[in-house]
């Protein structure tokens, strides 16, 4: 058991120093403008929670925050059980496995801006190398709204699909031989194995994965913008989006007020995780 | 049988589009008086690094990314340990706290922080950016070296102290050569996160000290030389590979979730 011993603070201080310069300050700063209509710095008037209800009163906040919470839902389900399978399958080479981590870590260095372009560019009927056969199957991202949804899901499970998989492997190669060995003696079957054995020691590892894909999905934004700017139509039109639009129209007490909104979505979904998780341990 | 077509078909999906971007980058892609389309050969990375903006703007890309993985290494490294080997009041709401922040998008805080870091002359400057990735990679370093230190034993520290070595001398000459796979991990994810982003790089270099990232979108125009934008691409890789490489054996320790 490790010892009770508040000298500890000294050491956590300059961690919390930083945070609170980079994070605390800017969202204090964020919940102040929210209250606020800023024409410029120094012409700034309170408006009390008038953006707050203008944003949560319009039908299209509304819609967007659904295609938001869809997206992020289609996301978790097809990257996190790809990723465990990935990983599964990857635990069964043996040291071997590393040659496999390492090509599927790749799409997590490069830069979120070139992520659409290289996808584009594959997919660019005359010279993309996927380009001409998609052409030949109408596929048509720039006008058909859920093909442009399947492109944003692909483009996105590119990118982080290496991430999932490179924590559900930590988690799955850190099970002692032992469990596995007294698993098939038992005669355990696979999915028995995987349900009883390696998934519940690998939550701690998921649900990290959980968080961290829910809010970057839940925030997409340089790749939707960069694909199709929400269109067709509004049908991409993501939270992000209408985010990015108030700024870009200096709009900044709105944009502000949504910005809290976002904050407060993400905050009471993690909380609610972080519960949850907490609950099942005790 | 199964098990190889499917790695097959994975590894098919991940590096389809790195490969046509490399294909790109060695192909002559907007015709000029010497050279035909298509040609074949090294003509965009010569480009490329002729271009003194786009030497710049890598050597922008490495100081700030240096500067952020040393300064959460150096903050991340005392909270870790404090985390791993006591218990202090609040411990837990700090675990909590740092959890928010990790998830906190930045196009949330991107407005304040511009206007908070141009007051303190921190925009165009590679320390603003620095400074400001720390928000989602303090917390992730802190993660990954704690549970490194977790796994050392407490009686390791013991015999450091009886030996006389106590504060900055302890963490500088015997915790840190025995976690030091855990600081690559840690310096990994660092540099990976700090690297790839676009929101704050962008916003906190309106004339200058253009990151990277910034100086391949700035590459688009009317008539845009795709092969060189690639060569740029691939150039701008180059350290996330190698990182990738030197932490290959370490990298499946990973993070998990510590609230």
């Amino acid at each position: 058991m490790r010892p009770h011993d508040n000298r500890a603070w000294f050491l956590v201080t300059p961690a919390l120093l930083l945070l609170a310069l980079v994070g605390g300050l800017p969202l204090l700063a964020v919940l102040n403008y929210g209250f606020h209509d800023i024409f410029t710095l120094t012409d700034v008037h309170w408006v009390g929670v008038d953006w707050f209800a203008d944003i949560l009163g319009s039908e299209r906040f509304l819609a967007s925050l659904g295609r938001s919470l869809l997206f992020s839902t289609l996301a978790l389900a097809i990257q996190v059980p790809l990723g465990i399978a990935v990983a599964l399958l990857l635990l069964g080479y043996g040291r071997h496995a590393v040659w496999g981590l390492m090509p599927v870590a790749l799409p997590l260095v490069v830069p979120w801006n070139m992520i659409p372009m290289l996808w584009l560019g594959l997919i660019q009927p005359e010279t993309g190398l996927l380009g001409p056969g998609l052409a030949a199957i109408g596929f048509d991202w720039k006008f058909t709204g859920w093909h442009t949804w399947v492109l944003i899901l692909v483009v996105d499970t590119w990118h982080w699909l290496g991430l999932v998989v490179v924590l559900a492997y930590a988690g799955l190669s850190a099970i002692p031989p032992a469990y596995r060995q007294a698993a098939a003696i038992d005669g355990a079957s696979r999915w028995a194995v995987f349900r009883h054995i390696e998934l519940p020691r690998i939550t701690g590892a998921l649900a990290i994965v959980f968080l961290l894909r829910f809010v970057d999905s839940f925030m997409i934004y340089t790749e939707a913008f960069a694909i199709n700017a929400g269109g067709p139509q509004d049908a991409t039109r993501f939270l992000t989006l209408e985010l990015g639009e108030e700024i870009k129209g200096f709009s900044y007490g709105q944009a502000a007020a949504r910005a809290t909104l976002y904050f407060l979505i993400v905050l009471a979904v993690v909380w609610a995780f972080v519960a949850a998780t907490r609950e099942r341990e005790t | 049988m199964m098990r190889g077509l499917a790695l097959l078909a994975l590894a098919g999906f991940i590096l389809l589009p790195l490969v046509q971007a490399v294909i790109l980058s060695f192909t002559a892609t907007l015709p000029t008086d010497t050279l035909a389309k298509g040609t074949i050969g090294l003509m965009n990375y010569r480009n490329v690094l002729a271009t003194p903006d786009l030497r710049a703007a890598m050597l922008n890309s490495a100081i700030y990314v240096s500067l952020n993985v040393a300064l959460c290494i150096a903050v991340a490294l005392p909270a870790a340990y404090a985390l791993a080997r006591t218990r202090f009041t609040g411990d837990r709401h700090f675990l909590m706290l740092i959890l928010v922040f990790r998830v906190t998008p930045p196009v949330v805080l991107s407005l304040p922080i511009f206007i908070l870091f141009s007051r303190f002359g921190l925009v165009n400057s590679p320390v603003g950016i620095a400074l400001v990735h720390c928000l989602f990679n303090l917390p992730v370093a802190i993660w990954i070296l704690e549970s490194f230190i977790r796994a050392v034993p407490r009686e390791f520290d013991e015999t450091a102290y009886l030996d006389g070595h106590s504060g900055p001398s302890f963490f500088l000459r015997h915790l840190i050569p025995q976690i030091a796979p855990g600081i690559g991990v840690a310096a990994f994810f660092c540099f990976i996160f700090s690297w790839v982003e676009v929101v704050f790089a962008r916003i906190l270099t309106v004339t200058g000290g253009k990151p990277i990232t910034m100086a391949i979108q700035a590459m688009f125009s009317f008539q845009t030389d795709i092969g060189k934008v690639m060569a740029m691409t691939c150039l701008s890789l180059l350290p996330g590979v190698a990182m990738i490489w030197f932490v290959r054996r370490h990298l499946a320790r990973g993070f998990t979730l510590r609230a």
